[in-house]
């Protein structure tokens, strides 16, 4: 078990200081509207001038080097900073995937015009990104993508569908898993590769796909033999898995995966205080435990990555435990409406409840499901 | 010091490794000489004494950092209580009382207890391994004072001997037994909340090896022309083990680095109910994934298990601590949650 250790991080003076700098940012931002917490939002809610916003304020693209526009700190300073923003629900979903994971990708696998032309506009919070890995027939099973990168004479022609692409319709670029050769036998994990396609190119079409609850973020995006540049390619040709399961780490460790729905636990708290000291201080102390928990890994995590460590097993744990902690909790609100009806709670708190029973089977299937979680720790155990 | 307890645990694992085998966990009695050989061995290494003061013939190592010593004991499924000797130790060094040598148990549940005379009568209760020693120490408050009360020839009438579950423990009756110390205990020191730290990283312990025995146990055992460990049914439930397991170890090396203080309180509430619910999902999931052999007594399994069922019920289970995490949020101040988490 000693791989699976969460070492301690402890979180600096500088550390809180950045937190009350944030929060003070934020309690700013919601008294003078601009904006209502929202539950999901780093899915769900996404305000590009609220991004641009954060842009300035140094707090995106937090740790990418100083030459490319970033700011040099740590990916720490960077948890803090996100752990703020998804607790109060800000609107942060237009910036989150290129702030969290594409920009990293790009630094890490991307040439220096890639690097030169892309990140700077990441971290000024003006470039957005979808994830390109799932498709129509390759959901768990990634590794089975059909989309395909054929080598022409300027450069690739990419022909195939990807799906679920949240936020696409708003994004820039799209970095996408496709086949540029056959899978070996022995190994289907050979013969992918990444690329930066621009979502502006002719011939993408990106088509929304309206979720369960009717909101738009799902897209599928349909790459009709895209005519592109030579330098799209991402990192090495045929050494696509091994990025896209670095970028799955980044991805999956991060505290959105415990605090999308913390908006409604806060109010849920705050309305009914008074009645939770006589018949809920157990209900409030397991979600405290758990919440805690959560953190402390995830924290740990933001640490391994600041080590250039690769921490992809710890980061399913971090989801798996998340992903749990959020369904249970949702369960706990709703077991105590038999103190207080349901009826009876205030109409936004109601709102924000039913809201949140009807978005959280998705936690455990985006970024990875819960089956693929647990796969992805047993074969750590040895056990596949 | 970090090099110091490195090398302790090193020693400790070899003596370990050389006694303790299953057949030793079966017959538990102070006449047993193999019993008596181990207790030797691990006395000579100064490990009962690793977190008592220099002044005292102890290492004087703070007891939070000696926790991973706790886990490694454990996962041995020694069947001895050094765990229960460092940690009375500890509280006698600090309590300025010189411990003695040998096994020293303790207690804090008690009936009727008096002291008169420099002597106690009572009923002791729950109290492990009293058939190995002599030395006990009780935790009890007398006019809104923790006292350490050291007995050194502990003697009285036996009312229930329990070994229902791994460890032997025992509810005694004394009456006008010789105290042999009795000192105050300092402030900082809250013995439930120690007592609940040790408990949790016994379990840690016992769990590593449950997880291992129960990875090695798939691994080998064919059913259906298959190993266990390749139907993806067992492999979700063993990574199931793995998360509750993980979780805890995060709990407790916070303790570890941070030890215990007044602002964190909480974090050994959180570690008693991540270790006790963490104990409760992987005695089902082992005993699940074990078939019967799992449920012999010939088979190592069952005796962590048991320590597993005993352990998290001391010093407050879950409920209780997630009372006190909640109470202790609500009634004592009036931040928002999120202030109070961060």
């Amino acid at each position: 078990m000693s791989k699976f250790n969460f070492p301690f991080v402890k979180e600096t003076n500088e550390l809180s200081n950045l937190r009350k700098e944030v929060r003070e940012f934020i309690t700013t931002c919601i008294n003078n509207d601009e904006f209502t917490p929202s539950p999901d939002a780093w899915v769900f809610s996404a305000d590009p001038s609220f991004s641009k916003k954060l842009g300035s304020k140094g707090w995106l693209g937090m740790s990418f080097p100083k030459e490319y526009g970033g700011h040099q700190r740590t990916a720490l300073e960077r948890y803090v900073v996100t752990e703020e923003l998804l607790s109060s629900g800000a609107p942060v979903a237009a910036h989150w995937i290129a702030d969290r994971q594409s920009g990293s990708q790009i630094l890490r696998y991307g040439n220096e015009k890639q690097k030169s032309s892309i990140i700077p506009r990441i971290t000024a919070g003006k470039c957005f990104f979808a994830i390109g890995m799932s498709e129509p027939d390759s959901g768990s099973d990634l590794a089975s993508v059909k989309t395909k990168a054929t080598k022409t004479k300027n450069g690739w022609k990419l022909e195939g569908r990807k799906i679920w692409s949240t936020g696409a319709h708003l994004a820039h670029y799209m970095i996408v898993l496709a086949r540029t050769s056959s899978a070996s036998e022995k190994n289907r994990h050979e013969g992918l590769s990444q690329f930066l396609v621009d979502l502006s190119l002719p011939n993408v079409k990106i088509t929304g796909i309206p979720d369960m609850t009717g909101q738009r973020h799902f897209n599928e995006t349909l790459f009709d033999n895209v005519e592109l540049s030579d330098d799209s390619l991402l990192g090495e040709e045929g050494k696509g898995w091994k990025q896209v399961v670095g970028e799955l780490a980044l991805e999956r460790s991060g505290p959105e995966r415990f605090l999308s729905h913390f908006t409604l636990l806060d109010s849920f708290i705050n309305e009914f205080r008074n009645s939770l000291i006589h018949s809920g201080t157990k209900i409030v102390g397991k979600l405290i435990s758990e919440i805690q928990t959560l953190r402390r890994m995830s924290f740990s995590v933001a640490s391994m990555l600041q080590n250039d460590e690769s921490p992809e097993t710890q980061a399913a744990f971090v989801k798996e435990l998340g992903n749990k902690f959020e369904k249970m909790m949702i369960e706990t609100l709703r077991e105590f409406s038999n103190i207080v009806p349901l009826h009876e709670w205030p109409n936004q708190l109601q709102n924000l409840f039913e809201d949140a029973t009807l978005r959280i089977p998705s936690n455990s299937l985006r970024g990875g499901t819960t089956e693929i979680m647990k796969g992805i720790i047993a074969r750590q155990l040895g056990l596949r | 010091m970090i090099e110091e307890l490195e090398i302790i645990l090193e020693t400790t694992s070899k003596i370990l490794q050389k006694h303790v085998n299953h057949s030793l966990r079966q017959n538990i009695v102070s006449e047993n000489t193999d019993i008596l050989n181990l207790w030797n061995d691990i006395e000579k290494n100064g490990l009962p004494k690793i977190s008592v003061k220099e002044k005292f013939g102890g290492y004087e190592i703070p007891f939070f950092s000696i926790l991973p010593l706790i886990k490694i004991v454990n996962n041995h499924g020694t069947p001895l209580p050094l765990s229960e000797t460092i940690l009375s130790n500890y509280i006698l060094s600090e309590s300025d009382i010189n411990p003695p040598n040998g096994i020293v148990t303790f207690t804090t549940n008690t009936k009727n207890l008096q002291i008169k005379n420099n002597m106690i009568s009572g009923e002791l209760l729950s109290v492990p391994y009293l058939n190995l020693t002599k030395n006990l120490l009780i935790v009890h408050e007398l006019n809104n004072v923790k006292k350490a009360i050291l007995i050194d020839e502990i003697n009285g009438e036996i009312i229930n001997k329990k070994n229902f579950l791994a460890e032997p423990r025992y509810n005694i009756k004394v009456e006008n037994l010789n105290i042999a110390e009795i000192r105050p205990i300092k402030n900082s020191i809250d013995f439930n909340f120690l007592g609940a730290i040790l408990r949790s990283a016994q379990m840690i312990g016992a769990m590593e090896k449950i997880l291992d025995l129960s990875i090695n146990y798939c691994s080998e055992r064919k059913q259906f022309g298959r190993a266990l460990s390749k139907f993806q049914a067992i492999q979700h439930q063993i990574s199931e083990m793995a998360v509750e397991l993980s979780a805890s170890s995060a709990a407790l090396s916070t303790i570890t680095e941070l030890g215990l203080g007044e602002k964190n309180s909480n974090d050994a509430a959180i570690l008693k109910i991540r270790a006790g619910f963490a104990a409760g999902k992987i005695i089902a999931i082992s005993h699940q994934v074990h078939g019967a052999i799992g449920f012999t007594k010939e088979y190592e399994l069952s005796y962590f298990t048991k320590n597993l069922n005993s352990w998290r019920n001391d010093f407050g289970n879950e409920s209780f601590w997630e009372e006190f995490l909640g109470k202790k949020f609500l009634e004592k101040n009036n931040k928002n949650l999120w202030e109070y988490l961060t």
